[in-house]
């Protein structure tokens, strides 16, 4: 199910209606048959991995709190960790690793065992409730956490539907005890859910999915887009796009946690107005580079030990990530140049002060942050096209291909590139750029202040027709093909 | 029990779905007229006497109006163009059926015109599996409500400003026989560099496509059924001559096949293929050549024995 779908829009206010009209013992019974149906509408036989992977990890965390110390709790972990990366492993990367090796056998002429490939469906956010699994598991062997003893509270944590399928990934020291209160009806709460809801659909159907239509055909069929303005505008376009998809979705999923009275973290601050590469990251998806944070790069060493290893942990960290958003060579790439701009970030930071101060720049604080705004775009939609790109082929075609025929460009070429650009309808494509440029303003806006408390402030008449105006919006502008939230397949 | 809050909630958001609603608004004439898209009111009008079936080349080839104005009431009201594209209404038993929702049960003095060619009896791939199943003429089942909401939910996939935007500027507009007019730039640059490009895709279906057994056996049967409820044409409208000259090199022995068809069926066969009428893209016939056309194959229908006035049904 969709957040942008009609079952959806039908669905939810069902649930909040009984959520509050049931008695407080029942709610969670009522939130934990919700999220199984709202994951069962992808694929009812799914839900059985779920409920294993539910089932393992209760029992290892219930396990390890009867034990006192980390060697005794040791085995459990590993089973955990067992079962939720061979889910992972079986279902999203077997097939991968099997190509690879493969190809690999090939080139080195080498007989290539007649290893079959599965033709297993990647089920709908895996990658997301293993990881939240995984770390209540680590936070409990760790002793950082209480193990969960009550069964439907913890298959409810893995479970809950607003974030089962694209996150955020949250914590169980940070959702459990959520789950353990009451929640009463809060009208105040709930209209701010629902405009985090409303804001997360605009930039869903407005603009991420407006983007799409030009930058899908040109992604799809580089070979037949090569000149440098084409590619350099659905790189772009590419790059507004996935923040509106993925920025919109967990806007939606925070706000249907909130209209229940669940707070999720936070898991993007204006990721684009970033100065640095590492200050990227820290806005960027925060719940996955957190994790990545916590569950890896810390246990590695981090940055407390000598600088190579920890450029090595740098660049595993990101090439796991990588990993864990596609088995497949693009992401693989993406993720490992993600790593070396923050290996070179760190390792030139000294040179970068010097020449500040040699061109005079350290002077000029704001000049400088705005420049640092405009090369780590650069170099974050660099990266998008690995991301996006449909093979290591196509990714290496369309970076080859940035600047071509740039110079022969003139006014009538550059009309004609527009038009094919837009599908051969203008409008579309002025319409995604008001809805880009709406939402970096509004999220410009919010930087430095709780945009919802700034709405709260308004006068009733302007803020209800202020919600008028965008669900007008959202049905005028919107695009309802259902098309699935780029960040499901991972 | 819900708290007062909870009411508050609920009659603000009711209000907010009235001021939504309120705005959805502007949007009836366009769908009440059936302006929806360039299918849509095909959806929208009551089921028809008589039918002009085919692709595109049909939909904006022939003019209902005009072979109603010259052929009087020879034929059961109403004649209605419909017909959509290659990609929607191919012969198939999906359109097959689609014609049979829209033709009035109770017809038996119609007029029915039946384009041919040979893309609209080709297929890519493998026998048995139409492609148009998927798509409107293969999933709506009610092809005759006003308004079609099966259509405007499921195949009206415009964001709805452009449905106001597109009734305002369109190139398209679809007149209520369900004749499509196209206004486009006809000056002979624009129409060379058209014709190339529609020349290009039709080499790359000539590539990938077959005269398919089971487009050619549902055409049969499609005329088998119109013969029950009135008077049956084919007709192979005409077209540029370099695609026409691809359609030769394509299927070559595609003329004799439809001549032996119809009299297979006997059903006249009506090929004015060569005719020299000009067109938008090579492919689909300018409105002024259109309304040449219709007028052409309106005389030449005169000629048959249609039905005497007398026999026609008055219909309240």
């Amino acid at each position: 199910m969709l957040f942008n779908s009609l079952h959806f829009l039908v669905f939810f206010p069902i649930v909040v209606g009984l959520y509050y009209g049931l008695a407080p013992r029942w709610r969670g019974a009522l939130l934990l048959l919700a999220s199984y149906y709202f994951y069962m509408s992808w694929r009812a036989a799914y839900a059985l991995l779920l409920l294993a992977t539910t089932l393992v990890d209760y029992y290892s965390g219930y396990r390890m709190s009867q034990l006192p110390t980390k060697q005794a709790r040791r085995p459990y972990l590993y089973l955990s960790l067992i079962s939720n990366l061979g889910t992972l492993f079986v279902f999203k990367y077997f097939n991968f690793f099997r190509d690879t090796a493969v190809q690999l056998a090939e080139a080195l002429h080498l007989p290539a065992t007649a290893v079959p490939a599965f033709g297993l469906l990647l089920p709908v956010g895996v990658s997301f409730y293993t990881f939240q699994s995984v770390g209540y598991i680590i936070d409990v062997y760790q002793g950082r956490l209480e193990a969960e003893r009550n069964f439907g509270r913890f298959a409810l944590f893995v479970a809950f539907f607003p974030q089962l399928v694209a996150g955020p990934i949250e914590r169980g020291g940070h959702m459990l005890p959520q789950f353990k209160r009451t929640h009463r009806f809060d009208y105040a709460r709930v209209v701010s859910g629902l405009r985090l809801m409303a804001w997360g659909l605009f930039k869903k159907v407005v603009v991420a999915d407006r983007l799409a239509l030009f930058v899908n055909p040109v992604f799809n069929n580089p070979r037949e887009h090569p000149e440098g303005l084409v590619l350099v505008l659905a790189t772009l376009a590419f790059t507004f796009q996935i923040y509106g998809d993925f920025s919109g979705y967990t806007d939606m999923a925070r706000g249907a946690a909130r209209v229940l009275g669940f707070d999720f973290n936070l898991n993007f601050r204006q990721p684009y107005l970033s100065a640095s590469v590492p200050e990227f990251w820290r806005r960027w998806h925060i719940s996955l580079s957190s994790w990545f944070r916590d569950y890896v790069y810390i246990p590695l060493g981090g940055s407390r030990v000598a600088p190579a290893r920890a450029y090595g942990n740098l660049l595993a960290v990101f090439l796991i990530s990588g990993l864990w958003h596609g088995a497949n060579w693009t992401f693989l790439v993406w993720g490992g140049l993600h790593g070396l701009y923050l290996v070179v970030s760190t390792w030139a930071k000294p040179a970068r002060e010097r020449l500040a101060q040699l061109t005079g720049l350290a002077a000029h604080p704001s000049l400088r942050q705005v420049l640092g705004v405009v090369i780590t775009f650069v170099l974050v939609a660099y990266a998008w096209i690995f991301f996006r790109a449909n093979s290591l082929s196509d990714a290496v075609f369309i970076s080859q291909r940035l600047g071509n025929g740039w110079a022969a460009l003139d006014g009538q070429k550059v009309a004609t590139l527009l038009l094919d650009f837009s599908q051969h309808y203008r409008p579309e494509l002025a319409m995604a750029g008001l809805g880009v440029v709406l939402m970096l303003v509004v999220e410009y806006f919010g930087r430095n202040r709780s945009l919802q408390a700034w709405i709260t402030g308004q006068p009733f008449g302007v803020r209800w027709v202020g919600y008028a105006g965008l669900t007008l919006l959202i049905l005028y502008l919107g695009i309802f093909n259902s098309t699935s939230f780029i960040y499901f397949q991972f | 029990m819900l708290s007062p809050a909870g009411w508050r909630l609920i009659s603000r958001l009711l209000l907010l779905a009235g001021a939504d609603v309120l705005g959805l608004l502007l949007l009836g004439p366009v769908v009440l007229g059936g302006h929806v898209d360039a299918f849509y009111g095909r959806f929208t009008s009551p089921q028809a006497g008589s039918l002009i079936i085919g692709t595109s080349r049909a939909a904006q080839g022939i003019q209902p109006a005009v072979l109603a104005a010259t052929l009087g009431n020879r034929f059961e009201v109403t004649l209605l163009n419909y017909s959509f594209t290659l990609t929607h209404s191919p012969y198939g038993p999906a359109y097959l059926h689609s014609i049979e929702r829209k033709l009035r049960p109770d017809a038996k003095n119609g007029l029915f015109i039946v384009a041919v060619d040979p893309w609209s009896l080709s297929l890519t791939g493998a026998e048995g599996s139409f492609p148009e199943d998927n798509s409107f003429i293969g999933q709506l089942g009610q092809v005759s409500q006003n308004p079609n909401l099966a259509y405007l939910a499921r195949f009206q996939t415009k964001p709805l400003y452009r449905l106001l935007l597109d009734y305002a500027t369109a190139t398209e507009r679809l007149h209520p026989d369900g004749w499509l007019e196209v206004t486009i730039g006809i000056d002979s640059a624009q129409v060379r560099a058209r014709t190339a490009r529609k020349l290009q895709d039709y080499r790359r279906l000539a590539a990938s496509q077959h005269l398919s057994s089971g487009r050619l056996a549902a055409l049969r049967q499609t005329i088998e059924l119109l013969k029950q409820h009135g008077r049956v044409f084919m007709v192979r409208l005409p077209v540029g001559a370099t695609l026409l000259q691809l359609e030769e090199q394509y299927q070559p022995d595609f003329d004799q096949r439809m001549r032996q068809t119809a009299a297979e069926l006997a059903v006249p066969y009506l090929d004015y293929s060569a005719q020299p009428y000009a067109t938008t893209d090579g492919n689909h016939l300018q409105r002024a050549a259109s309304q040449d056309f219709s007028v052409r194959l309106a005389q030449d229908l005169k000629g048959y024995q249609l039905i005497p006035k007398s026999e026609i049904p008055v219909r309240k």
